[in-house]
């Protein structure tokens, strides 16, 4: 015994292991896997809830075989490329909104991601069936608040940073919102409305925003009052925008040349050459 | 009472004959290195002109000098507030163009040209860029009034007169100038050590020379614009600043400086004087009219022995308080009152003084026939060519008066000298005419002898330097017995 290397002792624990990722087919879905459907894929699918920016999963196993599904949930954009039948209507049915990368995603997680699927396809009601969002009327008031939110005026209960830190809208007055996100102004078409706006609003699942709001999620009013700002403003289309940094280019160049006569009128007893101001005398 | 000694110098403007030899002198020793190629320590402008650097008298353009308010006494250039804001670009100052793009020309051309049907010429190229250029100014551009049309018509000095006093200036123009040689004053107030950020600049205690310490300056060009007399230039290839020197090296060895020696026309007089340091910011304070008089009475009598123990108790040897009674320069100044300051309403009291010129009008032409219409030979000097507004502005900050007696002294011992060698003056006129001017004929004798007679020892009393004497003052040479030997110093250059 004692004379046997160490290696051997390996390929037991390895065998193990094999086991264990066997088993995990079987097991009932993790916490961890119900967490990560939560924050992570909520917010544009439901499970037997109906179409929000996403379609509905419940099935999922019916439409595609798993290598396909695990293929498609490693790289979703990538797949959607590829040109096969499938991905095309998927594509259109999401009215070319693509699939983001799902943050930490590798091939374990997809198997894990998709056994809770299928085991929430199975029930009667899943606990996935759809995100709620108030139907009530959405008001002045709302857009109002809405307003307040986005541009950083009124504080997010929780927390979060303001909408315009990242985002801008058209019809945004001064210097316009941020740019590292994109802009916001056909957002709500794009997710096809309400609903799926604020699924999308209630637990952001970007790569950017996930982290940020993770810890400080917005208010189910202030998703309303959001909604209702971003639904007030929609359908002005990106071709403003685009006139709007052209603006904003020659309104920096005349601030540029508009400062440099007013240097020039203040200082204008400043030194010059004294010879040839003698010579243009003459 | 702190009594210093001053190395000062008087050039007599009547003997100016303009012919750049002083300039050419100082050059060759000086400044004929690169970045220095533009500079004149030494130089000769006609007047009216505009002069070197053009319009350097105008100060509300160059912001040279001190102003006063009558409690405080302040740089045009800068202040503390203005320091920093203007640390990297003093605003005022000449740019080569108002000193000029020094050339040379491609002489080799002249040898190597191939053939052609035209001469060979040798073209002009700047010895800052070496690039062909065209010569459109130079440090004596309006030498002997050239494009006075220009220059001598924008003479500051001219600011004062009369429209009908200018008219006549210029149109007579061709034969009312003169010449002013121009070295830097070595004032008393200097208005470049006090406004140096690195304090760089310094005036040398033994003798008043005002210095750059060439391993101190830091290139901020301070001085440029605040010395009123433009007579701190920037070495652009050394980065330092650099001004006359007084020739201190051939001082110390009891030479006079290069510029002086070479003087075609002697005009040149230099000799120490010992003043009082302390009546020196109260006496800045007074009005323009006043600093003529008032620098004179800082100018201390040699002969005094109040003023001779002072002397002795500042550490002022024997020697040096021997000089100053045998200065030249203390003779023109305090003695006889013939000698005046250049522009004493900058406020820096140069220890620079000129001997105005008088500018008789000997004949006129009136259409083809040259007239003397003159009663006397020696006309009175109001009928001079050039204005008493014109010459005070220049010499006695608007004081009409100082100026009349120097001149009317002048012309009184013009006088009294031709009573004595030509004798078709009698002599109770011209004793009149010396009694007018203040004088009597000893002292007119000894103006013309001074004026017209003296000899180099006479004109140069170098005062002792005693160096050896003068280092001890800082620094202990025992010290450094054994420690220095030969080598070489480098040169500052950028690295």
């Amino acid at each position: 015994m004692f004379g046997l290397p160490k290696r051997l002792t390996i390929l037991p624990l390895f065998l193990l292991g094999l086991l264990a990722a066997n088993a995990t087919a079987q097991d009932p879905p993790s916490e961890e896997s119900i967490n990560y459907f939560r924050t992570n894929c909520a917010s544009c699918h439901t499970i037997g809830g109906g179409r929000l920016t996403g379609p509905d999963l419940k099935g999922l196993a019916e439409r595609k075989d798993r290598e396909w599904l695990v293929k498609f949930l490693l790289d979703p954009k990538a797949t959607l490329d590829a040109g096969d039948p499938y991905g095309q209507k998927l594509l259109s049915d999401a009215r070319g909104v693509y699939m983001p990368p799902v943050a930490g995603m590798n091939k374990e997680l997809a198997n894990k991601l998709l056994n809770l699927i299928d085991a929430e396809s199975a029930l009667e009601k899943s606990k996935f069936s759809g995100f709620q969002i108030s139907e009530r009327p959405l008001t002045d008031l709302d857009i109002a608040t809405g307003k307040a939110l986005f541009n950083g005026q009124k504080a997010l209960q929780e927390g979060g940073p303001a909408c315009i830190s990242c985002h801008t809208l058209s019809g945004l007055s001064g210097l316009g919102g941020g740019l590292l996100g994109p802009d916001l102004s056909g957002a709500y078409s794009r997710l096809e409305g309400r609903k799926a706006l604020g699924a999308w609003l209630s637990s952001p699942p970007s790569v950017v925003m996930q982290p940020l709001y993770t810890n400080s999620p917005l208010d189910s009013e202030e998703v309303l009052a959001l909604v209702a700002y971003l639904k007030a403003t929609a359908g002005t289309g990106e071709l403003e925008a685009e006139s709007t940094s052209l603006e904003f280019t020659l309104a920096g160049i005349a601030l540029a040349a508009g400062l440099m006569v007013l240097f020039d009128i203040l200082w204008r007893k400043r030194f010059r050459s004294v010879r040839r101001t003698l010579l243009a005398q003459r | 009472m702190d009594v210093r000694s001053q190395v000062s110098m008087v050039f007599h403007l009547d003997k100016c004959i303009g012919c750049h030899t002083c300039s050419v002198a100082c050059k060759n020793v000086w400044t004929d290195r690169e970045g220095t190629d533009y500079m004149w320590w030494n130089n000769v402008e006609t007047k009216p002109g505009t002069g070197y650097p053009t319009r350097w008298e105008d100060q509300d353009a160059y912001k040279g000098g001190w102003v006063s308010d009558g409690k405080e006494l302040s740089l045009r250039s800068t202040s503390k507030s203005k320091l920093v804001p203007n640390i990297f670009h003093n605003p005022a100052q000449p740019s080569m163009d108002d000193y000029y793009e020094p050339w040379t020309y491609r002489y080799e051309d002249l040898f190597n040209a191939p053939e052609g049907d035209d001469q060979p010429t040798a073209k002009p190229v700047s010895m800052v860029t070496g690039e062909y250029i065209d010569i459109e100014a130079g440090p004596n551009w309006d030498d002997d009034l050239g494009g006075s049309e220009i220059y001598a018509k924008n003479d500051i000095n001219m600011e004062d007169l009369s429209p009908e006093q200018r008219q006549q200036m210029l149109s007579i123009e061709r034969m009312a100038f003169f010449y002013l040689p121009r070295i830097c004053n070595h004032c008393l107030n200097p208005a470049c050590v006090a406004s140096c950020p690195s304090g760089a600049l310094y005036k040398r205690g033994e003798d008043g020379i005002v210095l750059v310490n060439q391993d101190v300056c830091r290139a901020w060009r301070s001085c440029i614009p605040a010395c009123p007399y433009k007579k701190t230039y920037y070495n652009w290839s050394t980065g330092k600043s650099e001004k006359c020197i007084l020739c201190f090296p051939r001082l110390e060895s009891g030479q006079a400086p290069a510029c002086m020696h070479s003087c075609v026309g002697r005009i040149r007089y230099l000799g120490n004087v010992l003043y009082d340091a302390d009546r020196i910011a109260e006496m800045a304070l007074l009005p323009d009219d006043q600093l003529v008089e008032a620098q004179r009475e800082m100018i201390l009598d040699p002969f005094d022995p109040k003023v001779i123990a002072a002397a002795k108790a500042n550490g002022i040897s024997d020697g040096i308080i021997q000089s100053a009674q045998k200065s030249p320069v203390y003779k023109f100044l305090k003695v006889w009152k013939i000698a005046l300051p250049l522009h004493v309403e900058y406020r820096t009291f140069p220890m620079l003084f000129y001997v105005p010129p008088l500018l008789p009008v000997m004949s006129m032409t009136q259409g083809d026939v040259v007239k003397n219409d003159l009663d006397e030979l020696f006309a009175d000097i109001d009928k001079h060519r050039a204005p008493m507004a014109y010459l005070g502005k220049m010499f006695t900050g608007g004081n009409i008066g100082k100026l009349r007696y120097a001149l009317r002294k002048q012309v009184a011992v013009r006088v009294w000298r031709r009573h004595v060698t030509v004798g078709d003056i009698d002599e109770i006129k011209a004793r009149q005419a010396l009694a007018e001017a203040d004088t009597t004929p000893d002292e007119a004798t000894a103006i013309y002898k001074l004026s017209a007679l003296a000899g180099f020892e006479e004109r140069f009393v170098v005062p002792p330097f005693q160096r050896e004497m003068a280092i001890e003052m800082l620094e202990d040479p025992h010290e450094y017995r054994a420690n220095a030997g030969f080598g070489s110093r480098t040169s500052p250059k950028r690295s």
